[in-house]
């Protein structure tokens, strides 16, 4: 594959994250759905690790962690790395135990999107924001919300890969 | 696998842990204001979410307009009603005031007034999370705003605190948010307290009045206002109204869970106090 290339085919991933990226930060907020809005970023990083393997995952993951600490409020610059060590981890889940498929790309999903919620309660509860119970009211919801979005995401990326993923290019 | 480590992978984690550390640095030295790379990526994607925001404004008023048309109108008479009785109401406090200005002369007092600077925002975003309660607005320092300014709407109610400003934009932390934390004061009684975001009640669109007195006697529908204590934030913003006074787990102190006045989820423009000052 030229660079030519390369940089074509993650222009057009890029592409397709910038509805994904709109519908989670200005439009979804807009109309929570029993109090909780859904986290569509993980869902992408989680479909193009799928979908691409352990490297082109880690790259994106790192992509989508710098966009979220960037154009999000109150990051502190640790969902960078979280990203993209779950693309490395997802890439290589979906590579040897699991598939290149939706169900795979619904596990990897379900595990970094609770992992993160996980974090986030662990976070309340050093801090003493709230008894656990509050904070598993919060993070159940948008754990459940955010799954429902998954055969979206994928379905978006699935269409790009089979355009431009992979080494189709080449 | 094999691919990850041959393509130099642990290379795209070490910058990906840099980058983490890096942003990490600049959150914690640029408390308050954000770091250059937030400002650039927020800056430029000011335009998109004014756009984006003006367009679901707009599809909710067209919505709106279609479907409760009538609910419209009916609104339309009652604001109509209200708007007559509220003329009628400063005509009157017109002459209240003429005649507070007299007295105050006669009895030789000094008038206690603030001086409020404002500056108009749009509401451009909402959270992005369910773990805060923030707003974005269209404004920033470019326009004066700064970080610890306080937010109120048209009727002078409270919104929030703005908590990060960048160069076209900045963030609010709105009362019910875990972050807030304001002097506030309840007017029957004039029991003072610390008005704070809970996490169990800011699902809940509520907050806290905590370290209420002992002996304060509280009822449901008290109004409860910022204390202005420690000139940090103004005093005399309206916050909102008790809506019951309950005993910490510990059983050593007391709290008022508060409604707030700001209906946050309908916000459209808000006004930033740039700035105030107490003459005494």
């Amino acid at each position: 594959m030229t660079r030519r290339d390369f940089i074509r085919k993650w222009l057009v991933y890029a592409l397709g994250l910038l509805p994904v990226w709109l519908l989670d930060a200005y439009i979804l907020p807009r109309y929570p759905l029993y109090g909780a809005s859904p986290m569509l970023l993980p869902l992408a990083a989680a479909a193009v690790a799928v979908l691409e393997g352990a490297y082109s995952g880690t790259g994106f993951g790192l992509g989508v962690g710098l966009l979220w600490e960037l154009a999000y409020p109150g990051g502190f610059g640790g969902l960078v790395f979280f990203l993209a060590l779950a693309g490395m981890a997802m890439g290589a889940v979906s590579q040897y135990a699991l598939s290149q498929s939706f169900p795979g790309c619904f596990i990897c999903s379900a595990g970094v999107v609770g992992l993160l919620e996980l974090l986030r309660v662990a976070r309340g509860l050093l801090t003493n924001a709230a008894p656990l119970s509050a904070l598993l009211e919060a993070a159940a919801p948008e754990f459940l919300w955010s799954l429902a979005w998954t055969p979206l995401v994928w379905l978006l990326f699935r269409y790009i890969y089979n355009r431009v993923g992979g080494t189709k290019l080449a | 696998m094999k691919d990850f480590l041959r393509q130099n992978g642990i290379l795209l984690l070490v910058i990906a842990l840099l980058a983490s550390i890096l942003i990490g640095i600049c959150t914690f030295v640029l408390s308050g204001e954000a770091d250059p790379l937030s400002n650039i990526v927020n800056t430029v994607t000011a335009p998109v979410r004014g756009g984006i925001a003006a367009a679901a404004d707009w599809v909710e008023g067209a919505y709106a307009y279609v479907f409760h048309r009538g609910e419209l109108e009916d609104e339309l008479d009652a604001l109509r009603r209200q708007v007559g009785e509220l003329q009628e109401k400063v005509r009157q406090g017109e002459e209240a005031s003429r005649e507070n200005d007299q007295l105050r002369d006669l009895l030789g007092l000094q008038a206690r007034r603030r001086d409020f600077v404002f500056e108009a925002a749009k509401v451009t975003a909402r959270s992005t999370a369910n773990w805060e309660s923030t707003l974005t607005l269209s404004k920033g320092s470019t326009a004066g705003i700064e970080a610890g300014d306080c937010v109120v709407t048209q009727t002078g109610v409270l919104v929030g605190v703005v908590a990060e400003t960048g160069l076209n934009w900045s963030t609010v932390s709105t009362i019910i948010n875990t972050e807030t934390e304001i002097g506030g004061i309840v007017t029957r009684t004039y029991s003072a307290g610390v008005l704070e975001g809970d996490f169990a009640l800011m699902n809940e669109g509520k907050l806290k009045l905590n370290y209420l007195p002992e002996g304060a006697q509280l009822v449901s529908g008290d109004e409860v206002l910022t204390s202005g204590r420690g000139e940090v934030f103004p005093s005399g913003l309206e916050v909102g109204r008790v809506e019951g006074v309950f005993t910490d787990p510990s059983g050593q102190t007391r709290y008022a869970v508060v409604t707030p006045s700001v209906a946050l989820d309908s916000l459209i423009e808000v006004f930033v106090i740039k700035d105030f000052e107490i003459v005494e």
